[in-house]
């Protein structure tokens, strides 16, 4: 633990502390980027987050409070709502009033313009912005002085407009009532907004407060909660994974150790390998339905092959002098494969299976594409197309995060489960360490150790 | 001997057992009809009922199953479902395709949802001289394409098509990959969003009635259960009128925006373009008639435009692909409660 000691030595180890500071830095580094590009305000923030929205007349496509627009674009939108309060003050000026019905319906859209702008002030609750009558005295707050909003504020164009069409409300009626909203045109407040970057990469709090919001209130949508799509996910992972298991190790070992089943089996394994595994996919549908077991099948396929030949491998890796010192002692056949082969690779065979499944998330999101989507990439896929990245981010991290966690999990019961093999943490110390390798004293178990090194006992 | 006499007809019990017990199992418990649908506002309306349960009100049993427009209509073919919406010509491009299908509900015509969207700086359909278009090849917009191109005195050739799933359209405009798209709500209005400043140049509020969109229903599936798609029918009314009633706006525009993944605000606009046709004004529609106000006028026009474009070789017998019978019972059945009351 020399504080001198120096950081860069060519195939040497670290202290743990060091070791420690780095995987911490590993994760922070990439975090603080992203801090820095959303909350510095001059590095990038090529668009403008709506705060207040308006409709343009006869345009279909609505923009509302918390979408993204480029800043070039935003100035024509403010542009074409500034127009249309022309018109509409011109046709109030000239007398020739498209009132009725619809106006109505307008109108009462009109006010709710104001609602994202007051929930963000704290003034509604979030599911209120259907409330009217909420909404209609927050207008009145506000005309009349009584609300001031602060964060954010409502800027120095839209006021006056509050207050004009205030006075149009009031002269009706003092608390809303659908029929008594006034039957001319109000004036659309101008969007305003605050500089933002794109929506696909938004800022840490707001993925964290969606994710937070998206696991502990349920799905928004009324369907399946993110929890349920979870299960639903690691249930497709684990049944490709599983069932890949059940099939691929009995022969991939038996590949390892008959030369018969090896020839047999892996020229073809081998060659149906390099087909990609979504190529399947519509087949998969016809063959299996549209519901999850085309899905799990897809993994399977996507995860058996490979398993067949890393277990093959593995097995065949098996140290040659361990299953020459057991025949000397007078095995059998059988009893080389339960006492030597078996618990000879199991600790790779572990290590091989870690890996494996790891490549079998790899196929998840593909693998819910197909037939009716289904999971985490259903929610993916629709909030994604919707450009609420803030909702995806959270999910995509949780996906990393089980995995990663699963891993290491996987990794430390390694070390409960064969003792005798060397754990990664033993590792770091036999590189500090001279004289003979540790492993030596456990050469018989170990599997680890290639041939080339035991030699020199 | 009377120990193998026993013995075998123990065996033939079992066995004839064996085959009855799926048998009688398959009668009591009758499958639930199964209706594939997708992202069109006309469609989407199915949710009211859904979430309102009108159906197990009727006593039916109705599996809706949610899928992007054109895997509804494989799923559709390949029999995964007993019915599935689609527009007219999607309809006989489906049977062409081996799939015959009858419809029994007259859901609404596009005026306006469907779209053809331009980047900034093409103005009209002029304009799409040697342009990129991404398009569904074969499915309704395509069409909707190919006759905007031809009221404007141009052809297919003069533009290029790239095939792309209409769900994907906003991506592909806003990677810009094509200079257009074709595209219908709420997919459209994404991709107006996503590129800012694109916008409509021609739209099926120009050509309505071109569209129709139409609840069909595999054959033998109508045969054997008429009574409960006339169940069906009964409830599609109850959806379109309240529908009609202006008080539920709020709520109807919550349900159906939720299943867009869209805010109650953005699906309001899509309303207007997708015209839901009430029981009187379906009656209307379903008289044969020349023209694109009758379903037989319309289809019989997006046939022939089927075959001069190649999408398929041969005329479809259309006229099979339509029956207003259960909209004509419901109406009666309707008519005489009206009188008896």
């Amino acid at each position: 633990m020399n504080p001198k000691e120096p950081w860069f030595k060519i195939r040497e180890g670290l202290n743990v502390r060091r070791v420690t500071f780095l995987t911490a830095c590993s994760f922070l580094l990439p975090l603080a980027l992203w801090c820095l590009v959303s909350y510095v305000p001059f590095i990038w923030h090529p668009d403008v987050r709506l705060e207040v929205s308006a409709d343009r007349a006869d345009v279909s496509t609505v923009y509302i409070a918390g979408d993204h627009v480029s800043k070039e674009f935003f100035g024509t939108f403010q542009e074409a709502i500034r127009n249309g309060n022309k018109t509409i003050l011109q046709d109030r000026a000239n007398g020739n009033e498209t009132g009725g019905l619809m106006a109505r319906r307008d109108n009462q859209k009109k006010l709710r313009q104001l609602a994202g702008l007051a929930i963000a002030n704290g003034w509604l609750r979030s599911n209120q912005r259907e409330d009217d009558s909420a909404i209609f005295e927050i207008w009145k707050g506000i005309a009349t002085g009584a609300l001031i909003p602060k964060a954010p504020p409502l800027n120095a164009e839209n006021l006056p407009i509050v207050r004009q069409n205030w006075q149009m409300l009031s002269s009706v009626s003092q608390s809303f009532d659908v029929r008594k909203l006034p039957e001319q045109p109000l004036l659309n407040l101008i969007p305003q907004g605050q500089p933002s970057n794109p929506s696909y990469l938004p800022a840490p709090h707001e993925v964290l407060l969606t994710g937070w919001h998206n696991f502990t209130n349920g799905d928004p949508l009324g369907q399946l909660s993110l929890f349920d799509r979870l299960l639903i996910s690691i249930r497709i992972v684990w049944g490709g994974f599983l069932l890949s298991c059940l099939v691929g190790v009995p022969i991939g070992v038996l590949a390892g150790i008959y030369s018969v089943f090896s020839k047999l089996l892996e020229p073809f394994t081998d060659f149906f390998r390099y087909m990609p595994a979504p190529a399947f996919s519509t087949l998969l549908v016809a063959a299996f339905g549209a519901d999850d077991a085309p899905k799990i099948s897809l993994v399977f396929i996507g995860t058996f092959f490979q398993m067949v030949l890393v277990i093959s491998k593995t097995t065949r890796q098996l140290d040659h002098s361990l299953l020459e010192a057991a025949q000397t002692l007078g095995a059998r056949p059988r009893q080389l494969f339960s006492h030597v082969v078996i618990p000879g690779i199991l600790p790779d065979l572990y290590n091989d299976l870690r890996i494996l499944l790891g490549w079998s998330w790899t196929w998840l999101v593909i693998a819910e594409l197909i037939g009716v989507k289904t999971g985490l990439t259903e929610f993916i896929e629709t909030q994604g197309r919707w450009r609420n990245f803030d909702a995806v981010f959270p999910v995509i991290i949780l996906i990393g995060v089980i995995g990663f966690f699963t891993d290491q999990f996987l990794a430390w019961f390694r070390g409960v489960l064969f003792p005798y093999t060397r754990t990664s943490r033993t590792k770091s110390k036999i590189q500090k360490k001279p004289g003979p390798p540790p492993r030596m004293r456990q050469a018989t178990a170990s599997t680890e150790a290639p041939v080339t090194e035991l030699t020199p006992t | 001997m009377n120990r193998l006499h026993a013995l075998f007809f123990s065996a033939l019990r079992r066995v004839t057992l064996l085959c009855v017990i799926p048998l009688t199992v398959s009668v009591a418990l009758s499958e639930p009809l199964k209706v594939a649908y997708s992202d069109w506002p006309g469609w989407v309306v199915f949710d009211i009922a859904i979430k309102k349960d009108w159906f197990k009100q009727e006593g039916l049993d109705v599996q809706f199953l949610w899928y992007d427009y054109a895997p509804s209509m494989d799923a559709f073919s390949t029999g995964k479902v007993d019915a599935v919406g689609m527009t007219n010509g999607d309809a006989l491009v489906t049977g062409s395709g081996g799939k015959p299908s009858v419809a029994i509900i007259i859901t609404d015509f596009s005026s306006g949802n469907d779209m053809i969207v331009a980047k900034p700086g093409i103005e009209s359909v002029k304009d799409l001289k040697g342009k990129k278009i991404g398009v569904e090849v074969g499915l309704v917009d395509h069409l909707l394409l190919l006759n905007a191109l031809e009221s404007n005195g141009m052809k297919e050739t003069d533009v290029t098509l790239v095939n792309t799933p209409t769900n994907e359209t906003p991506q592909v405009l806003g990677a810009g990959a094509v200079d257009v798209i074709c595209a219908w709500q709420p997919n459209s209005g994404q991709a107006m969003k996503t590129v800012q400043g694109s916008k409509p140049i021609y739209t099926s509020a120009q050509a309505p009635g071109l569209i129709y969109d139409l609840i069909y229903v595999s054959r033998e599936n109508l045969e054997k259960r008429r009574g409960d798609w006339a169940k069906f029918v009964k409830v599609w009314y109850r959806i379109i009128d309240y529908m009609q009633d202006p008080a539920n706006l709020d709520e109807a525009l919550k349900i159906l925006a939720a299943r867009d993944n869209v805010k109650p605000e953005e699906y309001e606009p899509f309303l207007k373009g997708t015209h839901l046709l009430t029981l009187q004004e379906a009656l209307q529609r379903w008289k044969k008639a020349d023209g694109l106000s009758s379903i037989y006028g319309s289809t019989k026009v997006v046939d022939d435009f089927n075959v001069k474009y190649g999408v398929y070789k041969q005329h479809v017998d259309f006229q099979g692909y339509l029956d207003p019978s259960l909209t004509e019972e419901y109406s009666r059945s309707v008519g005489a409660k009206a009188a008896s009351k």
